[in-house]
């Protein structure tokens, strides 16, 4: 017994810290050359359909730090764009893939406009609170309904949160053009929420304080992923269920949590949205965020302390698509392609990166 | 012709792109290839097919073209998840992604914005001789155009060649086994590629099929979830060619249920309606999973040297 449990005990730490550098510097490369493969490959696609590169990644690199507009409206996109990711990965640290953040954020977000109308004469202490704590809840049962579904009846969780979307869109269509219809806005949009219910704006131009929000629970996200006994279980079920069981983790309990988790932060998004964003309630505001959210967290590998940084880079390359498409004339779309090669690429050089390190050892 | 009548005939026509779609999933699934790209290759090749349409004359040949574009992307899901052994959902989503973006920008870069979309000529009805002429059944099933017939072949085809064939006895061993079947000399990274690969095509031809029957020009609504609803059909068909054919007369069922409601006045708000097919899905998958069954290594890629 002992004889066999000291050789590991000597030769680990030393094997690790040596691996950990390399590992870093591996990370770092691969990234920088995901990225850089992406920009050519689209590079050349953008030259073929025949306009400039160069003006065209110039408005798509810059124009979030050309001016303080620019940045604002980057830093107000990254808010539900980052959220969304969590939403995303959170699930997925326990192998679950939740494509429903779309749903759950406009139903969180109807949630909240919901409130804001109904009390839209309650003071800021009460109502502001509300509105964001309605949304979190709304968001969190509409994922609820998927996990039960995936708990109970075996439904694929894939297909489960996706076919909410298409609910929830019917949902604010209704809510925006029957409940709380604004007939003069055109769109299907409600009514503008009370006062009371909106985020405290700070600075010139102003910027929602919904952004210190979703700073705080990315960093309270690293620490319960990290630190605590639920995000240790929520790791220990993704990476080896069958482990977990026999250690007395209750993975059928994590897997639904984790999801409720993930809906709740989308709700969350959706809140934020209407409180800070907006003001009311509009038919379409879920824009793409879904999309990029798995994106964003498929490309930061379901890292929790690496997802608000690629959240800022993503949201920095979609500020860029529009001003690419206006002074440019490439078509916005370019980005997501962009995007997805970045992600292609990046999971291509763990292939070459897995070759590189058995052929040197 | 009476309203059943033509109701019917439209959910035949309705059929089709969950057949298809559905299809092409099912047969990547039983060598255990999952897609989740379905809805992006749909998009795909909806805009391809379509612009291939517009400006090669044609809708064969746009057809044709859309089918080998959903082929390549279904080559490479399959290339890179059997030879690198990358994770089928990641890869499935980032196709997914790129086919979504694709799309749309094709459709920019050779319309542009316009008020005023060109059309292109819809599938035209082919009459079967004498069958067609049967009260009820010949219009419903045999007044209508190449690819609902197409539609049925293939699953015809697909139930024969899985269910009677060696082909297909060794196809369905790599989905349920891969170490068995392997281990008989079977090629599992081959037989998944080429599954997918055939999937994928597909697919595409079931977003071809969407402006060649309904609208005539490309959108980006156009696909409207049929690529996630087709995933769900191949769960309750349980992967089997013959129940995913019965399974996607409810789909199309309730599409055209929701769109007549809508048209005929009901009073019930159309946002309500609308939810249906989605909702109507959610619930049937509730009890269908009891008894559907799944190939044991959907989704999972085969390593040689691993133990299981």
């Amino acid at each position: 017994m002992t004889t066999t449990a000291t050789p590991p005990t000597t030769t680990a730490p030393a094997k690790p810290a040596g691996r950990r550098g390399t590992d870093l510097s591996w990370t770092v490369l691969s990234y920088a050359l995901a990225v850089l493969l992406a920009f050519v490959v689209s590079g050349i696609v953008i030259a073929a359909l025949g306009h400039s590169p160069v003006d065209a990644f110039r408005a798509i690199l810059t124009t979030s730090f050309k001016s303080s507009f620019g940045f604002v409206e980057t830093v107000q996109k990254w808010v539900p764009l980052v959220l969304l990711t969590l939403a995303f990965t959170i699930p997925l640290a326990a192998g679950k893939y939740n494509i429903g953040g779309e749903g759950q954020l406009l139903v969180g977000a109807t949630a909240a406009a919901a409130v804001g109308i109904i009390l839209k004469d309650a003071p800021m202490v009460v109502l502001l609170p509300l509105v964001l704590l309605v949304g979190v809840l709304a968001g969190g049962v509409y994922a609820w309904i998927a996990a039960w579904l995936m708990d109970r009846f075996g439904v694929n969780e894939i297909l489960s949160t996706v076919l909410l979307n298409f609910v929830s869109f019917g949902i604010v269509d209704y809510v925006a053009s029957e409940v709380w219809s604004d007939p003069a806005a055109g769109h299907p949009t409600t009514v503008p929420i009370g006062d009371g219910g909106l985020l405290p704006l700070v600075g010139t131009p102003p910027m929602h304080t919904g952004v210190v929000l979703a700073v705080l629970v990315c960093a309270a996200t690293v620490v319960v992923m990290r630190r605590t006994v639920p995000g240790f279980e929520l790791r220990a079920v993704g990476t080896n269920p069958r482990a977990a069981q026999v250690h007395g983790v209750r993975i059928g309990r994590v897997a639904v949590g984790s999801l409720v988790v993930g809906g709740a932060l989308a709700g969350f998004a959706g809140a934020i949205e209407v409180a800070g964003v907006h003001g009311k309630l509009i038919e379409g505001m879920q824009s793409n965020y879904l999309l990029l959210g798995i994106i964003i967290g498929l490309i930061a590998r379901g890292n929790a302390l690496a997802v608000p940084f690629v959240a800022f880079g993503i949201a920095v390359l979609e500020v860029g698509a529009s001003a690419m498409q206006r002074t440019a004339d490439v078509p916005s779309e370019m980005v997501l392609i962009v995007e997805a090669l970045i992600l292609l690429f990046l999971l291509f050089s763990d292939v070459v990166g897995t070759r590189l390190r058995r052929s040197s050892r | 012709m009476n309203e059943a009548t033509s109701f019917l005939q439209l959910v035949v026509t309705a059929m089709v792109p969950f057949i298809l779609a559905a299809q092409g999933t099912m047969i990547a699934g039983r060598a255990g290839v999952f897609n989740v790209a379905q809805e992006g290759l749909m998009m795909l090749g909806a805009s391809v097919g379509f612009l291939v349409s517009l400006k090669m004359g044609g809708n064969l040949v746009g057809l044709l073209v859309a089918a080998l574009v959903g082929a390549a992307f279904g080559w490479f899901l399959g290339w890179v998840t059997t030879r690198f052994r990358l994770d089928q959902f990641v890869i499935g989503l980032a196709l997914f992604f790129a086919a979504t973006g694709i799309a749309s920008l094709l459709y920019k870069v050779v319309i542009g914005v316009t008020l005023k979309p060109p059309l292109i000529d819809t599938l035209p009805d082919l009459e079967i001789p004498l069958l067609s002429s049967i009260p009820v059944v010949g219009t419903v099933l045999f007044t209508q155009d190449v690819m609902v017939y197409f539609a049925f072949l293939v699953s015809g085809l697909l139930y024969w060649m899985l269910y009677r064939t060696n082909l297909g006895l060794k196809l369905r061993s790599v989905g349920e086994n891969p170490k068995a079947a392997d281990s008989l000399g079977v090629s599992v990274a081959r037989t998944r590629i080429w599954c997918s690969t055939a999937g994928g095509a597909l697919m595409a031809l079931a977003g071809a099929y969407l402006p060649m029957t309904y609208t005539g020009t490309y959108t980006e609504g156009i696909v409207a979830g049929r690529g996630w609803l087709a995933i769900a059909l191949a769960f309750f068909g349980g992967w089997r060619p013959q129940y995913i054919l019965a399974g996607s007369a409810f789909f199309a069922g309730m599409e055209v249920l929701a769109l007549r409601v809508q048209v005929g006045g009901v009073d019930i708000p159309h946002q309500f309606i609308s939810m249906l097919p989605y909702a109507a899905t959610l619930l049937v998958m509730m009890f269908a999973l009891r008894w559907a069954s799944v190939p044991a290594f959907l989704g999972r890629n085969y390593d040689r040297e691993s133990r299981h």
